[in-house]
Parts: structure tokens; C-alpha cells; sequence
């Protein structure tokens, strides 16, 4: 285990200055960083497969690679890596790219891959919730704004503003960031594993079906799923038990989301109202009389 | 064919979380050094992102679906948050034509 640990903190370390070397900075001898970018994201690529070999070698190597060993259908466990993989290399273009809309598309990417791990973990509806509404709403919004905030568009790499090109103290950042991640991992795979809670478990679909489906209102839709052939263990898909429980369990959650939306609606119109001078050309206006821009 | 997961090991489970963590503290990372007010929002939808991933690999472990429903909440407030931050970050725009966070460095006493 001490060797477990050990490797998890090289990692972090070796990610900590992949980052460092990835990140934005102002860049003197521009042929020097066409070097160092993709050492940085060699170190980086490294790291990651360091973290990984840890987790192999946590368990072992061959029996993790045999079906069912982890819990996981084989094809299950390299879909696992693949999409972590997309994660975690899109995660950090987002966070080092210099221009905004680059950085806002890998997020879809991100989301994409994240979708993809909620896939392998059977949570369908959340998956593609996620891509609706994150990859397709909130992105759009992003997208919006920037289009809004940007100036002119730059015409060669330099062109960017300085606020892109540099960034606040990666160093310092970085080290703190990964430290949190080395401390993290290093519960994550100790060896007094996380264990399943029997009491949290789920109700089963049978008893769902004949408890709490029956007393519901729309009673045709629910003799039809109440004669569903009971051979098959899971008659209720995904959507249905997280509509169950959303509706069952958290009704007064729904209510205080609908009030946070709604308050969120009304806060963004009284921003969009507010009329704000431009204090450049206030500053700047002609004699002394303020200009107010739109 | 991507075959889901019927059950998941604690170890399986500890796969999942490392993903979410390194997602979370990327997005810390990136919210304290990057400058643009635009990218430090990113940055904490990034963090949602590893927590929505852990929430989920939990329901799995503990056959609940409840962390699963705990995610449209999650989704909720990241909208609502998308909504307001963009608003305000539109109006500093306008107000000082950048989005340099280290313009309004005087909030900060």
C-alpha cells in the first residue's frame, strides 16, 4: 500500500507540472515553448498513465483484466478508460486554451465524455440529460457571451487580449490543486474500501410496481407495466425509477427548484435592465459631461 | 456494444471517483489562475461535472437511485447559475470593455 501511495503522489506531481507547463504564460522565446507545450503534455499523458498503472496494480494485474474481476464486464472497463481519457485531456484544454471559444467547445467535450461514464454506469437518462442541458443549453449560453464580450477578432495568436494569454500564478495553483488530488486518491484507494450500504439499497422493481405504482392515478399505464412479463428482473427502465423517486421522495426538492429558477429568471432580467455607463468613455467624455454608452 | 454496469466493486467505484476528483480540481485549478471571467464560470461547471460523476458512480455502488435524482438538482442550480453569472459578467463587459477579473481586483478591499 505504501507503494500504492507513493506512485499516486508521483502522479499528482508529474500532472502538477504537466499543468504548469500547459498553462498560458507570457512567452518570450516562442521556440523554446513549441518544445516545452508538448513535453508538457507528454509529462501530463505520463501522469495519467502512472495513476492508472497504480490502479492496476492495486488489484491485480491479470485478474482485473479477466471478465467480471472488477465488478465490470470487460468491454465496460475499457469504455471506462477510454471516456476518463477524453475527460481528463479535454478538462485540461479547457483550462489552458487562450482562446474562450475553444476553451467552451472542449467543455462539450468534456460533457460528452462524462456522459459516456454515466453510460457505462447504466444512468441513461442522466447521460443524455447532461448533454441536453449542459451540452446544448448552458454551452449555447457560453457560447452567446462570448460572442458578446469578445473584441475585435484577433488576427494572429498574439492578438488575444493579456488576460488570456496569461495566466494568475500556475505554479502556486497547480500545487495546491494536485496536492488536493494526491490526498483525495490516497483515500480513494486505501485499503479500507468504500462499501456497498445494504440499507440504502434500492427497492426492487417488483415491489415498486406492486406498492407504490398501484396507488398512482394513471391507472391504465400502470396495469400495463404491472403485467409486464415477470420473468425479467428490471421491468422499469432508467427514466422511470428516477422519475419515481423524484416524484415520491423529493417533492418539496422540486418545489425549491422551481423557486430557485424562477428567482434566477427574475435576477437575470434586472441585470439585463440595468443600464450601466461605460466608465472608459465616462472618463473620457467630452468637457466633463458623461457619455452614457449602451 | 457499450454493456452497462449491473453492479459495481468498491474498487470499480474508487475507478469513477479518480476521474470525478481529477475533473473537480482541474476546475479548481483553472478558476484560481485563469483571468477571464468567462473561463472561471466554465471552470466551475467543470467542477459540477466531477461531482455529477461521483453522485452517479455512488447510486450505482449503493443500488440507489436517489443519487441519480440528486443530479437534476445539480443541474438545476448550475443552470441557475449559468443564467445569473453570464448576466453579470455581460454587464462588467459593458461597464469596463474587458473581461479581465483582475479589473475589478478593487472589490477585494
Amino acid at each position: 500500500m505504501l507503494l500504492t501511495a507513493t506512485l499516486l503522489f508521483l502522479a499528482s506531481v508529474l500532472g502538477a507540472l504537466a499543468l504548469i507547463l500547459l498553462m498560458p504564460r507570457p512567452r518570450k522565446n516562442p521556440r523554446v515553448w513549441r518544445v516545452l507545450g508538448p513535453a508538457g503534455a507528454l509529462v501530463g499523458v505520463s501522469a495519467l498513465g502512472m495513476a492508472w498503472l497504480v490502479v492496476a496494480l492495486g488489484t491485480d494485474l491479470v485478474e482485473m483484466v479477466a471478465e467480471d474481476a472488477l465488478g465490470l464486464p470487460r468491454t465496460a472497463f475499457i469504455y471506462y478508460y477510454l471516456f476518463s481519457f477524453i475527460a481528463v485531456a479535454a478538462a485540461v484544454r479547457v483550462i489552458t486554451h487562450r482562446r474562450p471559444v475553444y476553451s467552451a467547445l472542449w467543455f462539450i467535450m468534456v460533457v460528452l465524455a462524462s456522459a459516456g461514464l454515466m453510460l457505462v454506469l447504466a444512468a441513461e437518462f442522466m447521460a443524455f440529460a447532461m448533454v441536453i442541458i449542459y451540452g446544448g443549453a448552458i454551452l449555447v449560453t457560453y457560447m452567446f457571451v462570448i460572442m458578446l464580450a469578445s473584441q475585435n477578432e484577433p488576427q494572429h495568436e498574439d492578438d488575444t487580449p493579456a488576460y488570456d494569454r496569461f495566466a494568475n500564478d500556475p505554479m502556486w495553483a497547480s500545487v495546491a490543486g494536485f496536492l488536493l488530488l494526491a490526498i483525495l486518491l490516497s483515500v480513494y484507494f486505501s485499503n479500507n474500501a468504500i462499501a456497498a450500504n445494504p440499507d440504502a439499497a434500492m427497492k426492487t422493481d417488483a415491489y415498486v410496481i406492486e406498492n407504490q405504482l398501484a396507488n398512482r392515478s394513471l391507472n391504465e399505464e400502470n396495469k400495463e407495466l404491472a403485467s409486464a412479463p415477470s420473468t425479467s428482473p428490471d421491468r422499469l427502465s432508467n427514466v422511470e425509477r428516477v422519475g419515481l423517486d423524484l416524484f415520491e421522495s423529493h417533492p418539496l426538492a422540486i418545489e425549491l427548484a422551481g423557486v430557485i429558477l424562477l428567482v434566477s429568471l427574475i435576477g437575470a432580467v434586472v441585470i439585463a435592465k440595468t443600464h450601466v455607463p461605460n466608465e472608459d468613455q465616462v472618463a473620457r467624455g467630452p468637457a466633463g459631461q458623461p457619455k452614457e454608452a449602451v | 456494444m457499450l454493456a452497462a454496469l449491473d453492479t459495481l466493486s468498491p474498487l470499480a467505484l474508487s475507478h469513477f471517483l479518480m476521474t470525478g476528483a481529477i475533473l473537480f480540481v482541474l476546475g479548481l485549478i483553472g478558476f484560481v489562475t485563469r483571468r477571464n471571467l468567462i473561463i472561471m464560470f466554465l471552470c466551475t461547471e467543470m467542477m459540477f461535472q466531477g461531482v455529477v460523476v461521483s453522485l452517479v458512480a455512488f447510486a450505482k455502488l449503493h443500488h440507489n437511485i436517489t443519487g441519480q435524482t440528486f443530479v437534476i438538482f445539480v443541474l438545476t442550480i448550475a443552470a441557475a447559475e449559468a443564467a445569473l453569472a453570464l448576466g453579470l459578467v455581460v454587464l462588467l463587459f459593458r461597464r469596463r470593455r474587458t473581461l479581465d477579473a483582475g479589473a475589478w481586483s478593487a472589490m477585494s478591499g
